[in-house]
C-alpha cells in the first residue's frame, strides 16, 4: 500500500490515473486469486480427507465388502464387524431429536416473534441460544448424572404405563438407551433451529401478515396462512441443519447411549450410533480390521451426512419454485 | 519488556549454575531440564503423578501425563506424539507391529475392583469368577438368585434387577476383567472372549471409569469393575471374589501380594505375567483380578535416553510410592524382567 503510495508522490512522470487503474487491477487480480484458491482448498480438502477415510478404511471394505453395511454385529474378539446397529441406532435417535425439536423450535421461534413482549423476548432469545453454547461433554455427563436417572425413574414408567402395549416402550427402563440420547440430542437441536426459526419468521414481510389480518383472520390462521407457509423452505433447511448436528454429534451420545451391539425393537435398550461408535473406539482398535472398520463407519456417516445436505438444497429448491408458483 | 526478560534469563542462568554446583560445573545449565510427555492409562495416573516432582528432583526430567486411557495411550506413542504411552492391557500383535520398536515393560501392579450398588446390604458382598461370568452371560438377572444367595447366605439379597455395567470405550480394565472371566469360565471365553473391548450380551455400557461410576451410583441393582484406586477414593462398596484356594478376597495390597506370588522365578516373556485366577497356592488372600500395568517405550527416538532413566527409576524407586495408592510394589522376578527390557532402550 504504502509503496503504491510513494510512488505516485514521487513518481511526477507517471499519469496518476493510470497507476490507479493499475493497482486496481492489482486488487483484482489479488481478490480473485484468494478466492479461487480459498474454493480450490476447501474442495481438494474434502477430497483428500474422503479419500484418506477411504484409504483407511480398505482393509474393512476389502474384509468385508458393502454387506457390511447390512450386517449387525461387533465383535473385536472374533473380528467379526458390521454397520447395521450403528446405522439404526444414528436414524433413530436423530429422528426422535427431529420429531420432538421441530415443534418445539418452532413454537418457541413464534412465541418469540409473535407473542412474547419485546422486553421478554430478547432475554428469552439469547437464553436459548445459550443452551448450544453447552460443551457436548458437560451436557453427556449431565445425561448420566442427572437427566437419564431422570428418565429411567419417571419418563420411562409412565410411558410404559401409558403406552405399554407398543413394543419399542416394552422392556426395563434404563438410564442409558436410544430414548436418553435422542432426548438429549434434542435439547442440542432445539437452540439451532429455533435460532433460525426465529430469523425466519422476522424476515416475514409484515404488510403480509397485516393484510392477511385485515382481511379478517384470526391470529392462527395469520401464522399458518402466512408466516409459515412464507419460511417454510427455510424451516426445511432448518431442521436438515439439526439433523446434520443429531447425525454427527459423538460425545455426548456416548455417554448416555449404553453401547449396545445388537438392535433391539424397545426404545429403553442400549444401542450405538455412527459417531459414538467412531469416538468410543478408534484410539484402542486392537487389530487392523477393528481400526479399519471404524473408519468403513466413518465413511458411512459421511455418505449419508451428504445425501441429507443433497436432499436438503432438492428440498429448499422445490419449495421455492412451488412459492413462485403461488 | 526486553531488559525484563534478559534479567529474568539471568535469575534463571545464575540459579541453575548455583543448584548444579561444583558437582557439574561444566555441563550446560540447559542439560539439567529435559522435558517428558506421556499418555495413556488413568489407571496408573494416581502413581504417576507422584512420581512427577520425584523425577523431577532426581534427574531433572519434567514430566507431563495425561490420563487419557489405555487406547489413547497406544495410539499416542505409536503416533509418536507423545515419548511414552501407557496401558494397562500388554499390545496385540498388530498394535505392536504398528508400534514400531517399542518395547512394552511392567512398571506398576494393582487390581480391579467390582463395586455394585444394592441398598440395604447388612454387609460386605461375596461373588465368585463363575457367577459373576453368567452375570455378564445375562443368565443371572437378578440379585436373589439361588447363586448368588449361596455365597451370602448372611446377606438379605433384594429381589432386584441386576445391571451389570461395562465400559463402552476401549479400556484396560475390560482386558483385566474379561481375561479373568474367560480364565474361569469356558462359556464366556467362547461366548465373549479377552479384549480391551468386547461384545457383551447384556449390560449398560458407559464411557471412562467416571461414565461406569455414574451409572452404577445412580441405578440400584448395578454392578461394574472398576481399578481398585478408583473405587477408593470415590467410596463404593466392591465385592470380596472367591480364589482358587477358597478364600473370598479383597483387592487390598495383601491380596495382590499373594496373587503375584506364585510368578515363575525368572520371567523372560511378556505373556508369564499373567495373574488372574492365580493357582490355590497363592494363597487365601489372593486376589483374583490383579494386573500389571504396563508403559510402552519407542526404542529409537531422540527422547529415549530421558525415558530409560525415568522407566529405570520408576521400576525400582518410583515402587515406594505405590503401597499408600494400593499399587503393590512390583516383585523381583519382574523387576528383573523389566531391567531386561529396559535395556532395549536405546535412543538414535
Amino acid at each position: 500500500m504504502s509503496t503504491v503510495d510513494d510512488t505516485a508522490a514521487h513518481g511526477a512522470g507517471l499519469a496518476a490515473a493510470g497507476l490507479e487503474r493499475r493497482g486496481l487491477r492489482l486488487g483484482d487480480t489479488l481478490f480473485r486469486g484468494v478466492a479461487v484458491a480459498a474454493a480450490a482448498a476447501s474442495t481438494f480438502l474434502l477430497g483428500w480427507i474422503a479419500f484418506k477415510v477411504l484409504d483407511l478404511a480398505w482393509p474393512s471394505i476389502e474384509h468385508f465388502g458393502l454387506s457390511f453395511v447390512w450386517t449387525e454385529a461387533w465383535d473385536p474378539v472374533t473380528e467379526q464387524f458390521g454397520a447395521l446397529t450403528f446405522v439404526y441406532g444414528t436414524a433413530l435417535t436423530s429422528l426422535i431429536a427431529l420429531v420432538i425439536a421441530v415443534p418445539v423450535s418452532i413454537g418457541i421461534a413464534l412465541f418469540l416473534t409473535e407473542i412474547a413482549p419485546r422486553r421478554l423476548a430478547a432475554p428469552i432469545a439469547t437464553l436459548v441460544e445459550l443452551l448450544a453454547a453447552i460443551p457436548s461433554v458437560v451436557l453427556g455427563l449431565w445425561g448420566i448424572l442427572v437427566f437419564g436417572p431422570w428418565v429411567a425413574q419417571h419418563l420411562e414408567p409412565f410411558l410404559q404405563d401409558h403406552f405399554g402395549f407398543l413394543p419399542i416402550f416394552s422392556g426395563s427402563p434404563s438410564q442409558a438407551g436410544i430414548l436418553p440420547a435422542a432426548l438429549v440430542l434434542t435439547i442440542m437441536i432445539v437452540p439451532i433451529t429455533s435460532a433460525i426459526c426465529r430469523e425466519l419468521f422476522l424476515r416475514v414481510p409484515r404488510d403480509l401478515t397485516d393484510g392477511a389480518l385485515a382481511l379478517g383472520s384470526t391470529r392462527w390462521e395469520a401464522i399458518r396462512g402466512v408466516t409459515l407457509t412464507y419460511a417454510a423452505p427455510g424451516i426445511a433447511a432448518a431442521v436438515l441443519l439439526g439433523l446434520g448436528r443429531a447425525f454427527g454429534e459423538a460425545i455426548a451420545v456416548t455417554q448416555v447411549i449404553g453401547g449396545g451391539n445388537s438392535i433391539n425393537v424397545s426404545w429403553f435398550a442400549t444401542g450405538d450410533t455412527l459417531a459414538s461408535r467412531i469416538a468410543s473406539q478408534y484410539q484402542g482398535a486392537t487389530s487392523q480390521l477393528q481400526a479399519g472398520s471404524i473408519l468403513y463407519l466413518a465413511a458411512i456417516l459421511m455418505a449419508i451426512s451428504l445425501v441429507t445436505n443433497v436432499a436438503a438444497q432438492l428440498i429448499v429448491r422445490r419449495f421455492e419454485k412451488a412459492r413462485r408458483a403461488a | 519488556m526486553k531488559k525484563a526478560l534478559v534479567a529474568a534469563l539471568g535469575v534463571a542462568a545464575l540459579v541453575a549454575i548455583a543448584l548444579v554446583g561444583g558437582r557439574a560445573a561444566a555441563a550446560p545449565a540447559a542439560k539439567t531440564d529435559t522435558a517428558i510427555t506421556g499418555t495413556g492409562s488413568s489407571f496408573v495416573f494416581p502413581l504417576v503423578s507422584k512420581w512427577i516432582p520425584e523425577v523431577a528432583k532426581a534427574y531433572g526430567i519434567n514430566l507431563t501425563y495425561s490420563p487419557t486411557g489405555s487406547g489413547a495411550g497406544i495410539a499416542g506413542v505409536t503416533a509418536r506424539t507423545v515419548d511414552f504411552g501407557a496401558s494397562d492391557a500388554p499390545l496385540s500383535a498388530d498394535q505392536l507391529a504398528a508400534c514400531k520398536g517399542c518395547v512394552v515393560i511392567p512398571w506398576a501392579l494393582s487390581a480391579t475392583s467390582i463395586p455394585y450398588n444394592v441398598p440395604g446390604l447388612s454387609g460386605r458382598l461375596r461373588l465368585d469368577g463363575p457367577t459373576l461370568a453368567s452375570i455378564y452371560l445375562g443368565k443371572i438377572t437378578s440379585w436373589n438368585a439361588p447363586a448368588i444367595k449361596k455365597l451370602n447366605p448372611r446377606l438379605d439379597l433384594p429381589s432386584l434387577k441386576i445391571t451389570p455395567v461395562f465400559r463402552s470405550d476401549s479400556s484396560g480394565t475390560t482386558y483385566n476383567f474379561t481375561e479373568y472371566l474367560s480364565s474361569v469360565s469356558g462359556e464366556f471365553k467362547s461366548k465373549v472372549g479377552n479384549n480391551t473391548s468386547v461384545n457383551f450380551p447384556t449390560g449398560v455400557g458407559a464411557r471412562g471409569s467416571s461414565g461406569v461410576a455414574g451409572v452404577v451410583s445412580k441405578t440400584e441393582g448395578a454392578l461394574t469393575y472398576v481399578d481398585v484406586a478408583y473405587s477408593l477414593t470415590n467410596h463404593f462398596t466392591f465385592a470380596a471374589v472367591k480364589n482358587r484356594a477358597g478364600g473370598y478376597a479383597l483387592p487390598g495390597l495383601r491380596g495382590i501380594k499373594q496373587a503375584v506370588s506364585k510368578l515363575p522365578k525368572k520371567v523372560t516373556a511378556l505373556s508369564q505375567l499373567k495373574i488372574v485366577d492365580p493357582p490355590k497356592g497363592a494363597g487365601k488372600q489372593a486376589y483374583p483380578i490383579s494386573t500389571f500395568t504396563y508403559v510402552i517405550a519407542p526404542t529409537n527416538t531422540k527422547s529415549a535416553g530421558d525415558v530409560r532413566k525415568l522407566v529405570y527409576w520408576a521400576v525400582t524407586q518410583g515402587q515406594k510410592f505405590g503401597p499408600p495408592l494400593f499399587f503393590e510394589p512390583l516383585p523381583v522376578t519382574v523387576q528383573a524382567f523389566a531391567y531386561r527390557e529396559i535395556k532395549k532402550i536405546q535412543g538414535v
